[in-house]
């Protein structure tokens, strides 16, 4: 993966930068655009949608791009909904500060829990993963001044992005703008991954040991990641906070975790576009299939993900990446 | 670009005007646990509605009423909230209905005030969601509404020292403030108040606990389902029933479905509840009829049925009291004070709380024909919800 990387990287010459930034705006904004106009009464559940996928993203920065084996990861995004919440109920209502206030409270979750977990290889970190998992949701459920406990954190009432464009029932102002953090935060994430910062991460993963031998610092790398990962998830969760205007203790809990994860296998891990598209195609399954059967709509899920792993194993990222380098190839050949 | 966002606001004022002005058909959207540990709960929201239709007719006056279900299978009050939007906005429901999980009811309230929609809550047990939006009605009880009369029946049968043993989440702590308030008020004391994580398994050491404090009486509270046999099966097995200290709890933990499995040991254990399936009166049999008529089984009836059945009951009566348009302050006024005899016995709608006045009963545990039922022993009338009338 990274030689199949390095090799593509001087090939794109001087306008590769360019490309990486142009990319994911016509991409995620084309997506963006079909949503709005083809779903304009979906906006709610598009909007629920773009704060998971970055959920989804900030997985793939420790699982995918270090491998970090976790399943903890929505103690990061539940905290900083839970922040969010909190600061705008003691009075800061601008949209902007307070997605500054998720990023940051993620930065530090990230921090703290990335310097638990990175210690430690294998099942041992999948557990203490969990445990960090659990214990934050142990301690949501206890600190109900803060978190509301079971009744959820209510009463977060945003106010208006510049103070002009106000959140309403249509979900308009919350759908634009979370998409267009999402197209911000993607594009910065891939310059980061694409980054010598990025590369050595994944060096990492694929070789912990050769990487130690060229004289990497890998712990404080990995722990960088991980907070990198950990505003992310910050991010994901404010989103989720300022659109919904209630937190719950399913935004801690150990479900959010995993199935963050299933959408990331689902769409391949150790690729944002894998991540992006996990996180989509599952949503947009998910809620097609539960309003169409609302009774037995999981039994449905099952089988999708029954079949993704039998007949795409890398996820569908990957499966739809081959696919279209076969096309071209084929289309190459005189 | 300039373009793109002159088409994308005409879009979005073109969206805003093709709302409907006059539809014959009303739509109803609930939201209700239909998948999952919960759906039970969440058919009986169904059952309840289909029995009201179909002793009703699905026709208020000209407007034909139909009812749009959608799955909340676990507290998510983001997904509650886009699904209530979608409701409003996509399936254009005039009302609102359902909500299991507190943190899901609180969700949608925000959207009511706005898309002018009344919200009728048909099992969300907080107190304070009627007091998120002015046009939420609530149908089920709340936890201090049926917790109030067990401290009272603990007074009135000389209990002198009471151990309260609750679930660690909202409604437990509710309880056991309810409780603990009204118990202390008429000169009881409480030896010892404990909250019990939520999957505990072994009662073993709370048993032990509640012997060591000496207390007469044990109140307790936990959500229905496996934990509560347990708890029950603890408290037998350790001797507390042979020594005669009581056991009072809110009919959660002696729901009708869990009885069989609770068995014989149950027999004697007290609850307060608003609703038992076995109620005796000429309304529950009928109800009880069309339950079983729309595909409910005896043994799965809840009281998630009789709440959706009388919040069928208040949409017909807004539905007619406006004519069909969109007027939810018209709507709330209509049911605000209304009183009618529901299968649970006579209740009313607090003009002030918009929350549901009912009576409560004490019930006992008991078997006759080798069947389990709570038999009512006693009653006590036209209960407010406690935990907002301060």
């Amino acid at each position: 993966m990274t030689g199949q990387h390095t090799s593509v990287e001087p090939r794109l010459g001087p306008p590769a930068a360019v490309r990486q930034l142009a990319v994911p705006v016509i991409v995620i904004g084309l997506l963006g655009a079909a949503g709005y106009l083809v779903f304009p009464e979906d906006l709610a559940f598009l909007t629920r949608l773009i704060s998971i996928t970055l959920l989804v993203l900030s997985l793939d920065l420790v699982v995918g791009y270090c491998g970090v084996a976790t399943l903890g990861h929505a103690a990061i995004f539940g905290v900083a909904a839970y922040a969010v919440g909190n600061a705008c109920i003691a009075g800061l209502a601008d949209p902007l500060l307070l997605l500054a206030v998720g990023g940051l409270s993620g930065l530090v979750m990230g921090l703290v829990s990335g310097a638990i977990v990175t210690r430690f290889h294998g099942l041992p970190q999948l557990v203490l993963s969990i445990a960090i998992g659990q214990l934050v949701g142990a301690l949501s459920n206890k600190l109900s001044s803060l978190t509301g406990g079971s009744d959820g954190l209510s009463g977060i009432t945003p106010g208006r992005i510049f103070g002009v464009f106000g959140f309403d029932m249509f979900s308009r102002t919350g759908y634009l703008f979370s998409l267009a953090v999402l197209i911000v935060v993607f594009i910065v994430l891939t310059r980061l991954v694409a980054s010598p910062f990025g590369l050595l991460c994944r060096g990492i993963r694929d070789n912990n040991l050769r990487a130690r031998m060229i004289g990497a610092a890998v712990y404080p790398r990995l722990i960088a990641m991980y907070g990198v990962s950990g505003v992310v998830a910050g991010i994901g969760g404010a989103l989720m906070a300022i659109n919904t205007g209630v937190v719950g203790l399913d935004s801690v809990g150990f479900e959010r975790s995993a199935e963050a994860l299933v959408m990331l296998v689902l769409g391949g891990a150790g690729s944002l576009w894998g991540a992006l598209f996990g996180a989509i195609v599952f949503q947009l399954f998910e809620h097609v299939v539960s309003a169409a059967n609302p009774y037995h709509w999981l039994t449905l899920v099952g089988l999708l993900l029954v079949a993704i792993v039998l007949f795409a194993p890398q996820g569908l990222g990957p499966a739809v990446a081959s696919r279209w380098r076969r096309l071209r190839r084929a289309g190459a050949r005189p | 670009m300039k373009k793109t966002v002159g088409f994308v606001c005409a879009m979005a004022v073109a969206g805003m005007m093709s709302a409907p002005a006059y539809c014959d058909v009303i739509k109803v959207g609930v939201i209700g646990t239909m998948s999952g540990p919960y759906a039970l709960f969440g058919q009986n929201f169904k059952y309840g509605i289909e029995a009201w239709v179909a002793e009703h007719g699905n026709k208020v006056g000209d407007h034909e009423i139909e009812f749009v279900y959608r799955d909340e299978e676990s507290p998510n009050p983001a997904k509650s909230k886009a699904l209530a939007q979608e409701l409003i906005v996509k399936d254009k429901v005039q009302y609102l209905a359902g909500f299991y999980f507190t943190p899901d009811a609180m969700a949608a309230a925000p959207l009511l005030e706005e898309s002018k929609t009344p919200m009728v809550v048909m099992n969300a047990a907080t107190s304070a969601i009627v007091e998120k939006s002015p046009y939420i009605v609530r149908t089920s009880f709340t936890m201090f509404q049926n917790t109030v009369p067990a401290a009272k029946v603990a007074k009135a049968r000389g209990a002198k020292k009471v151990a309260i043993a609750v679930s660690d989440y909202g409604p437990g702590v509710d309880a056991e403030t309810a409780f603990k308030k009204t118990f202390e008020a008429d000169g009881g004391t409480i030896a010892e108040a404990i909250r019990m994580p939520l999957s505990t398994t072994d009662f073993g050491p709370i048993m032990q606990r509640i012997k060591d404090s000496g207390a007469d009486m044990i109140f307790t509270f936990l959500p229905s389902g496996p934990p509560t046999l347990g708890f029950v099966k603890a408290y037998i097995d350790n001797g507390l029933k042979a020594a005669g200290v009581a056991l009072i709890s809110t009919g959660d933990v002696v729901t009708e479905p869990d009885l069989p499995n609770i068995g014989d040991s149950g027999i004697g254990i007290l609850s307060t509840y608003h609703y038992s399936v076995s109620h005796d009166s000429a309304e529950n049999k009928a109800f009880i009829a069309d339950l079983i008529k729309a595909g409910d089984k005896p043994g799965d009836i809840t009281m998630t049925a009789v709440a959706a059945y009388d919040g069928a009951r208040l949409i017909y009566a807004m539905v007619e009291a406006t004519g069909g348009q969109r007027d939810p302050d018209k709507a709330i006024a209509a049911v605000k004070g209304m009183a009618w005899v529901s299968p649970r016995g006579p209740v009313s709608i607090d003009p002030e709380t918009r929350h549901i006045t009912q009576n409560v009963y004490l019930r006992e545990v008991a078997k006759q024909d080798g069947k389990f039922f709570n038999k009512e022993l006693q009653t006590f009338a036209s209960q407010p919800d406690w935990g907002l009338r301060k």
